[in-house]
C-alpha cells in the first residue's frame, strides 16, 4: 500500500542543512512521494554514510600509526562521518513520526 | 610525512643549535689553553650545517660534520711558562673571542626562534584537535 | 559537507596552512644552513582560481618554492622577522579556519537536533 507522505516537512528545508546534499536529497522527502522511493532515499543515504565512515575509520587508523599527514584531515573527517549519522537517523524518525502519525488518523 | 611533524623539523633546530652552542662554549672555554710549540695549538670546532630534503622544505637541518681550526695557532713570547720552548714561546690557539661571542648570540637566537615555533604549532594542534566540540 | 563548497575551501585552507607552518619551520631550522634559501608555500592563487570556477578545491596542500630574496654572505637568505610574522600570521589564519569550520558543524547539529 502506497500514500502520499506530503505532509511531512523536508527536514534539510525546514532547519536549512541544504549543505548536506550529498547525504540525503531532502527536496525529495518533502515532495508527495510514494514508500518505494523514500525508502531508496534512505537506503542512498546509508550507503553514503558507510562511505564517510569507512574514509574516517582509514584516517583513524592512519593516526594510529603515525603516518597521518595532518590531523585536521581526521578531525574534519570525524565530524562529517558524525554529522551524517545524525542526519540519517533523523531522517529515519521524521519518517516513522510520520507513519505513525498517519497510522492514528481515524479512517 | 608525519602527524605533527612541525616538532620534528623545529626539534632538528634546536638540535642543531644546541651543537653549535656547545661547539662555541668549548671554544671560549679553551681560549687560553697553552700547548707547546712543538705541538698542535688547541683548534676551535665549528658545525656545519646542513638542510635535510632541502626540495620538499619540509625536513629540517642536521649537523653534516664538524670542521676545525688553524693548527698553527699564535705564538706568545711567555719564557716564564712551564710549557715555554728555548726561546720562550708558547702556543696559544687561534681563536677570537669576539667572533666566539657572536656566533653564541646567533646560535642562542636561533634556538629561541626554533622554540616559539614549538610553541606556536603547539596551539595550532591543540586547537585542531578541538574541532566540533565548541 | 560532501558537496558543498565552504568546507571544502576551508579544508584547502587548512592543508595549505598546516604545510606553510612546517616550511616556515623548515626556514626557521635552517636559519643558520650556509647556502639555504627560504621556503615559500602558495596554496592561496589555486584556491582563488578553483572557487572563481566554482570547482572543489584541492586539499593537498600548494606549492613549495624557493624565495629568490638577497642571501647574506653566507649564502643564506632567511629572514627570521619575516618568518616570526608568517609563522604567526599562519597559526592564527589555522585557527580562524578550525574556528569557522566547527561553526559549520554546530549550526548543523543544532538543525539536526531541534526538529
Amino acid at each position: 500500500m502506497t500514500f502520499p507522505i506530503s505532509g511531512i516537512p523536508g527536514i534539510g528545508a525546514s532547519s536549512g542543512i541544504g549543505g548536506m546534499a550529498g547525504i540525503a536529497p531532502t527536496p525529495a522527502v518533502a515532495d508527495a512521494v510514494n514508500g518505494d522511493a523514500f525508502s531508496s532515499v534512505l537506503a542512498s543515504s546509508f550507503d553514503q554514510l558507510q562511505a564517510t565512515q569507512a574514509k574516517t575509520d582509514g584516517l583513524a587508523a592512519k593516526a594510529a600509526t603515525g603516518e597521518l599527514k595532518d590531523v585536521h584531515d581526521y578531525m574534519i573527517a570525524r565530524n562529517e562521518s558524525s554529522l551524517a549519522v545524525e542526519m540519517v537517523v533523523g531522517i529515519k524518525n521524521k519518517a516513522v513520526e510520520a507513519f505513525n502519525e498517519i497510522m492514528r488518523m481515524p479512517v | 610525512m608525519a602527524i605533527f611533524d612541525t616538532f620534528g623539523i623545529s626539534g632538528s633546530g634546536l638540535m642543531t643549535h644546541r651543537k653549535w652552542l656547545d661547539a662555541v662554549s668549548d671554544n671560549i672555554a679553551n681560549v687560553n689553553t697553552v700547548r707547546r710549540t712543538d705541538e698542535d695549538a688547541f683548534q676551535q670546532r665549528m658545525v656545519i650545517a646542513e638542510a635535510v630534503e632541502y626540495g620538499t622544505g619540509q625536513g629540517g637541518v642536521r649537523v653534516a660534520r664538524a670542521e676545525f681550526g688553524d693548527p698553527e695557532g699564535r705564538l706568545v713570547y711567555q719564557p716564564d711558562h712551564a710549557l715555554a720552548d728555548d726561546e720562550g714561546y708558547v702556543k696559544y690557539p687561534d681563536i677570537d673571542l669576539g667572533d666566539q661571542m657572536t656566533q653564541m648570540i646567533m646560535a642562542q637566537r636561533g634556538y629561541q626562534a626554533n622554540l616559539s615555533v614549538v610553541e606556536r604549532a603547539t596551539a595550532a594542534y591543540q586547537a585542531a584537535l578541538q574541532l566540533g566540540k565548541g | 559537507m560532501i558537496g558543498e563548497i565552504t568546507p571544502a575551501a576551508l579544508h584547502a585552507s587548512l592543508s595549505g596552512l598546516a604545510q606553510r607552518q612546517r616550511v616556515t619551520a623548515d626556514n626557521i631550522a635552517n636559519i643558520n644552513t650556509p647556502g639555504f634559501l627560504a621556503g615559500r608555500v602558495d596554496f592561496e592563487g589555486s584556491l582563488r582560481g578553483a572557487l572563481r570556477n566554482g570547482e572543489t578545491p584541492s586539499i593537498n596542500g600548494g606549492t613549495v618554492a624557493r624565495s629568490l630574496e638577497p642571501t647574506n654572505t653566507n649564502g643564506n637568505n632567511v629572514n627570521l622577522d619575516a618568518e616570526t610574522l608568517i609563522a604567526t600570521e599562519t597559526g592564527l589564519r589555522y585557527q580562524l579556519a578550525l574556528n569557522a569550520l566547527d561553526g559549520k558543524y554546530n549550526s548543523i547539529r543544532t538543525a539536526l537536533r531541534t526538529q
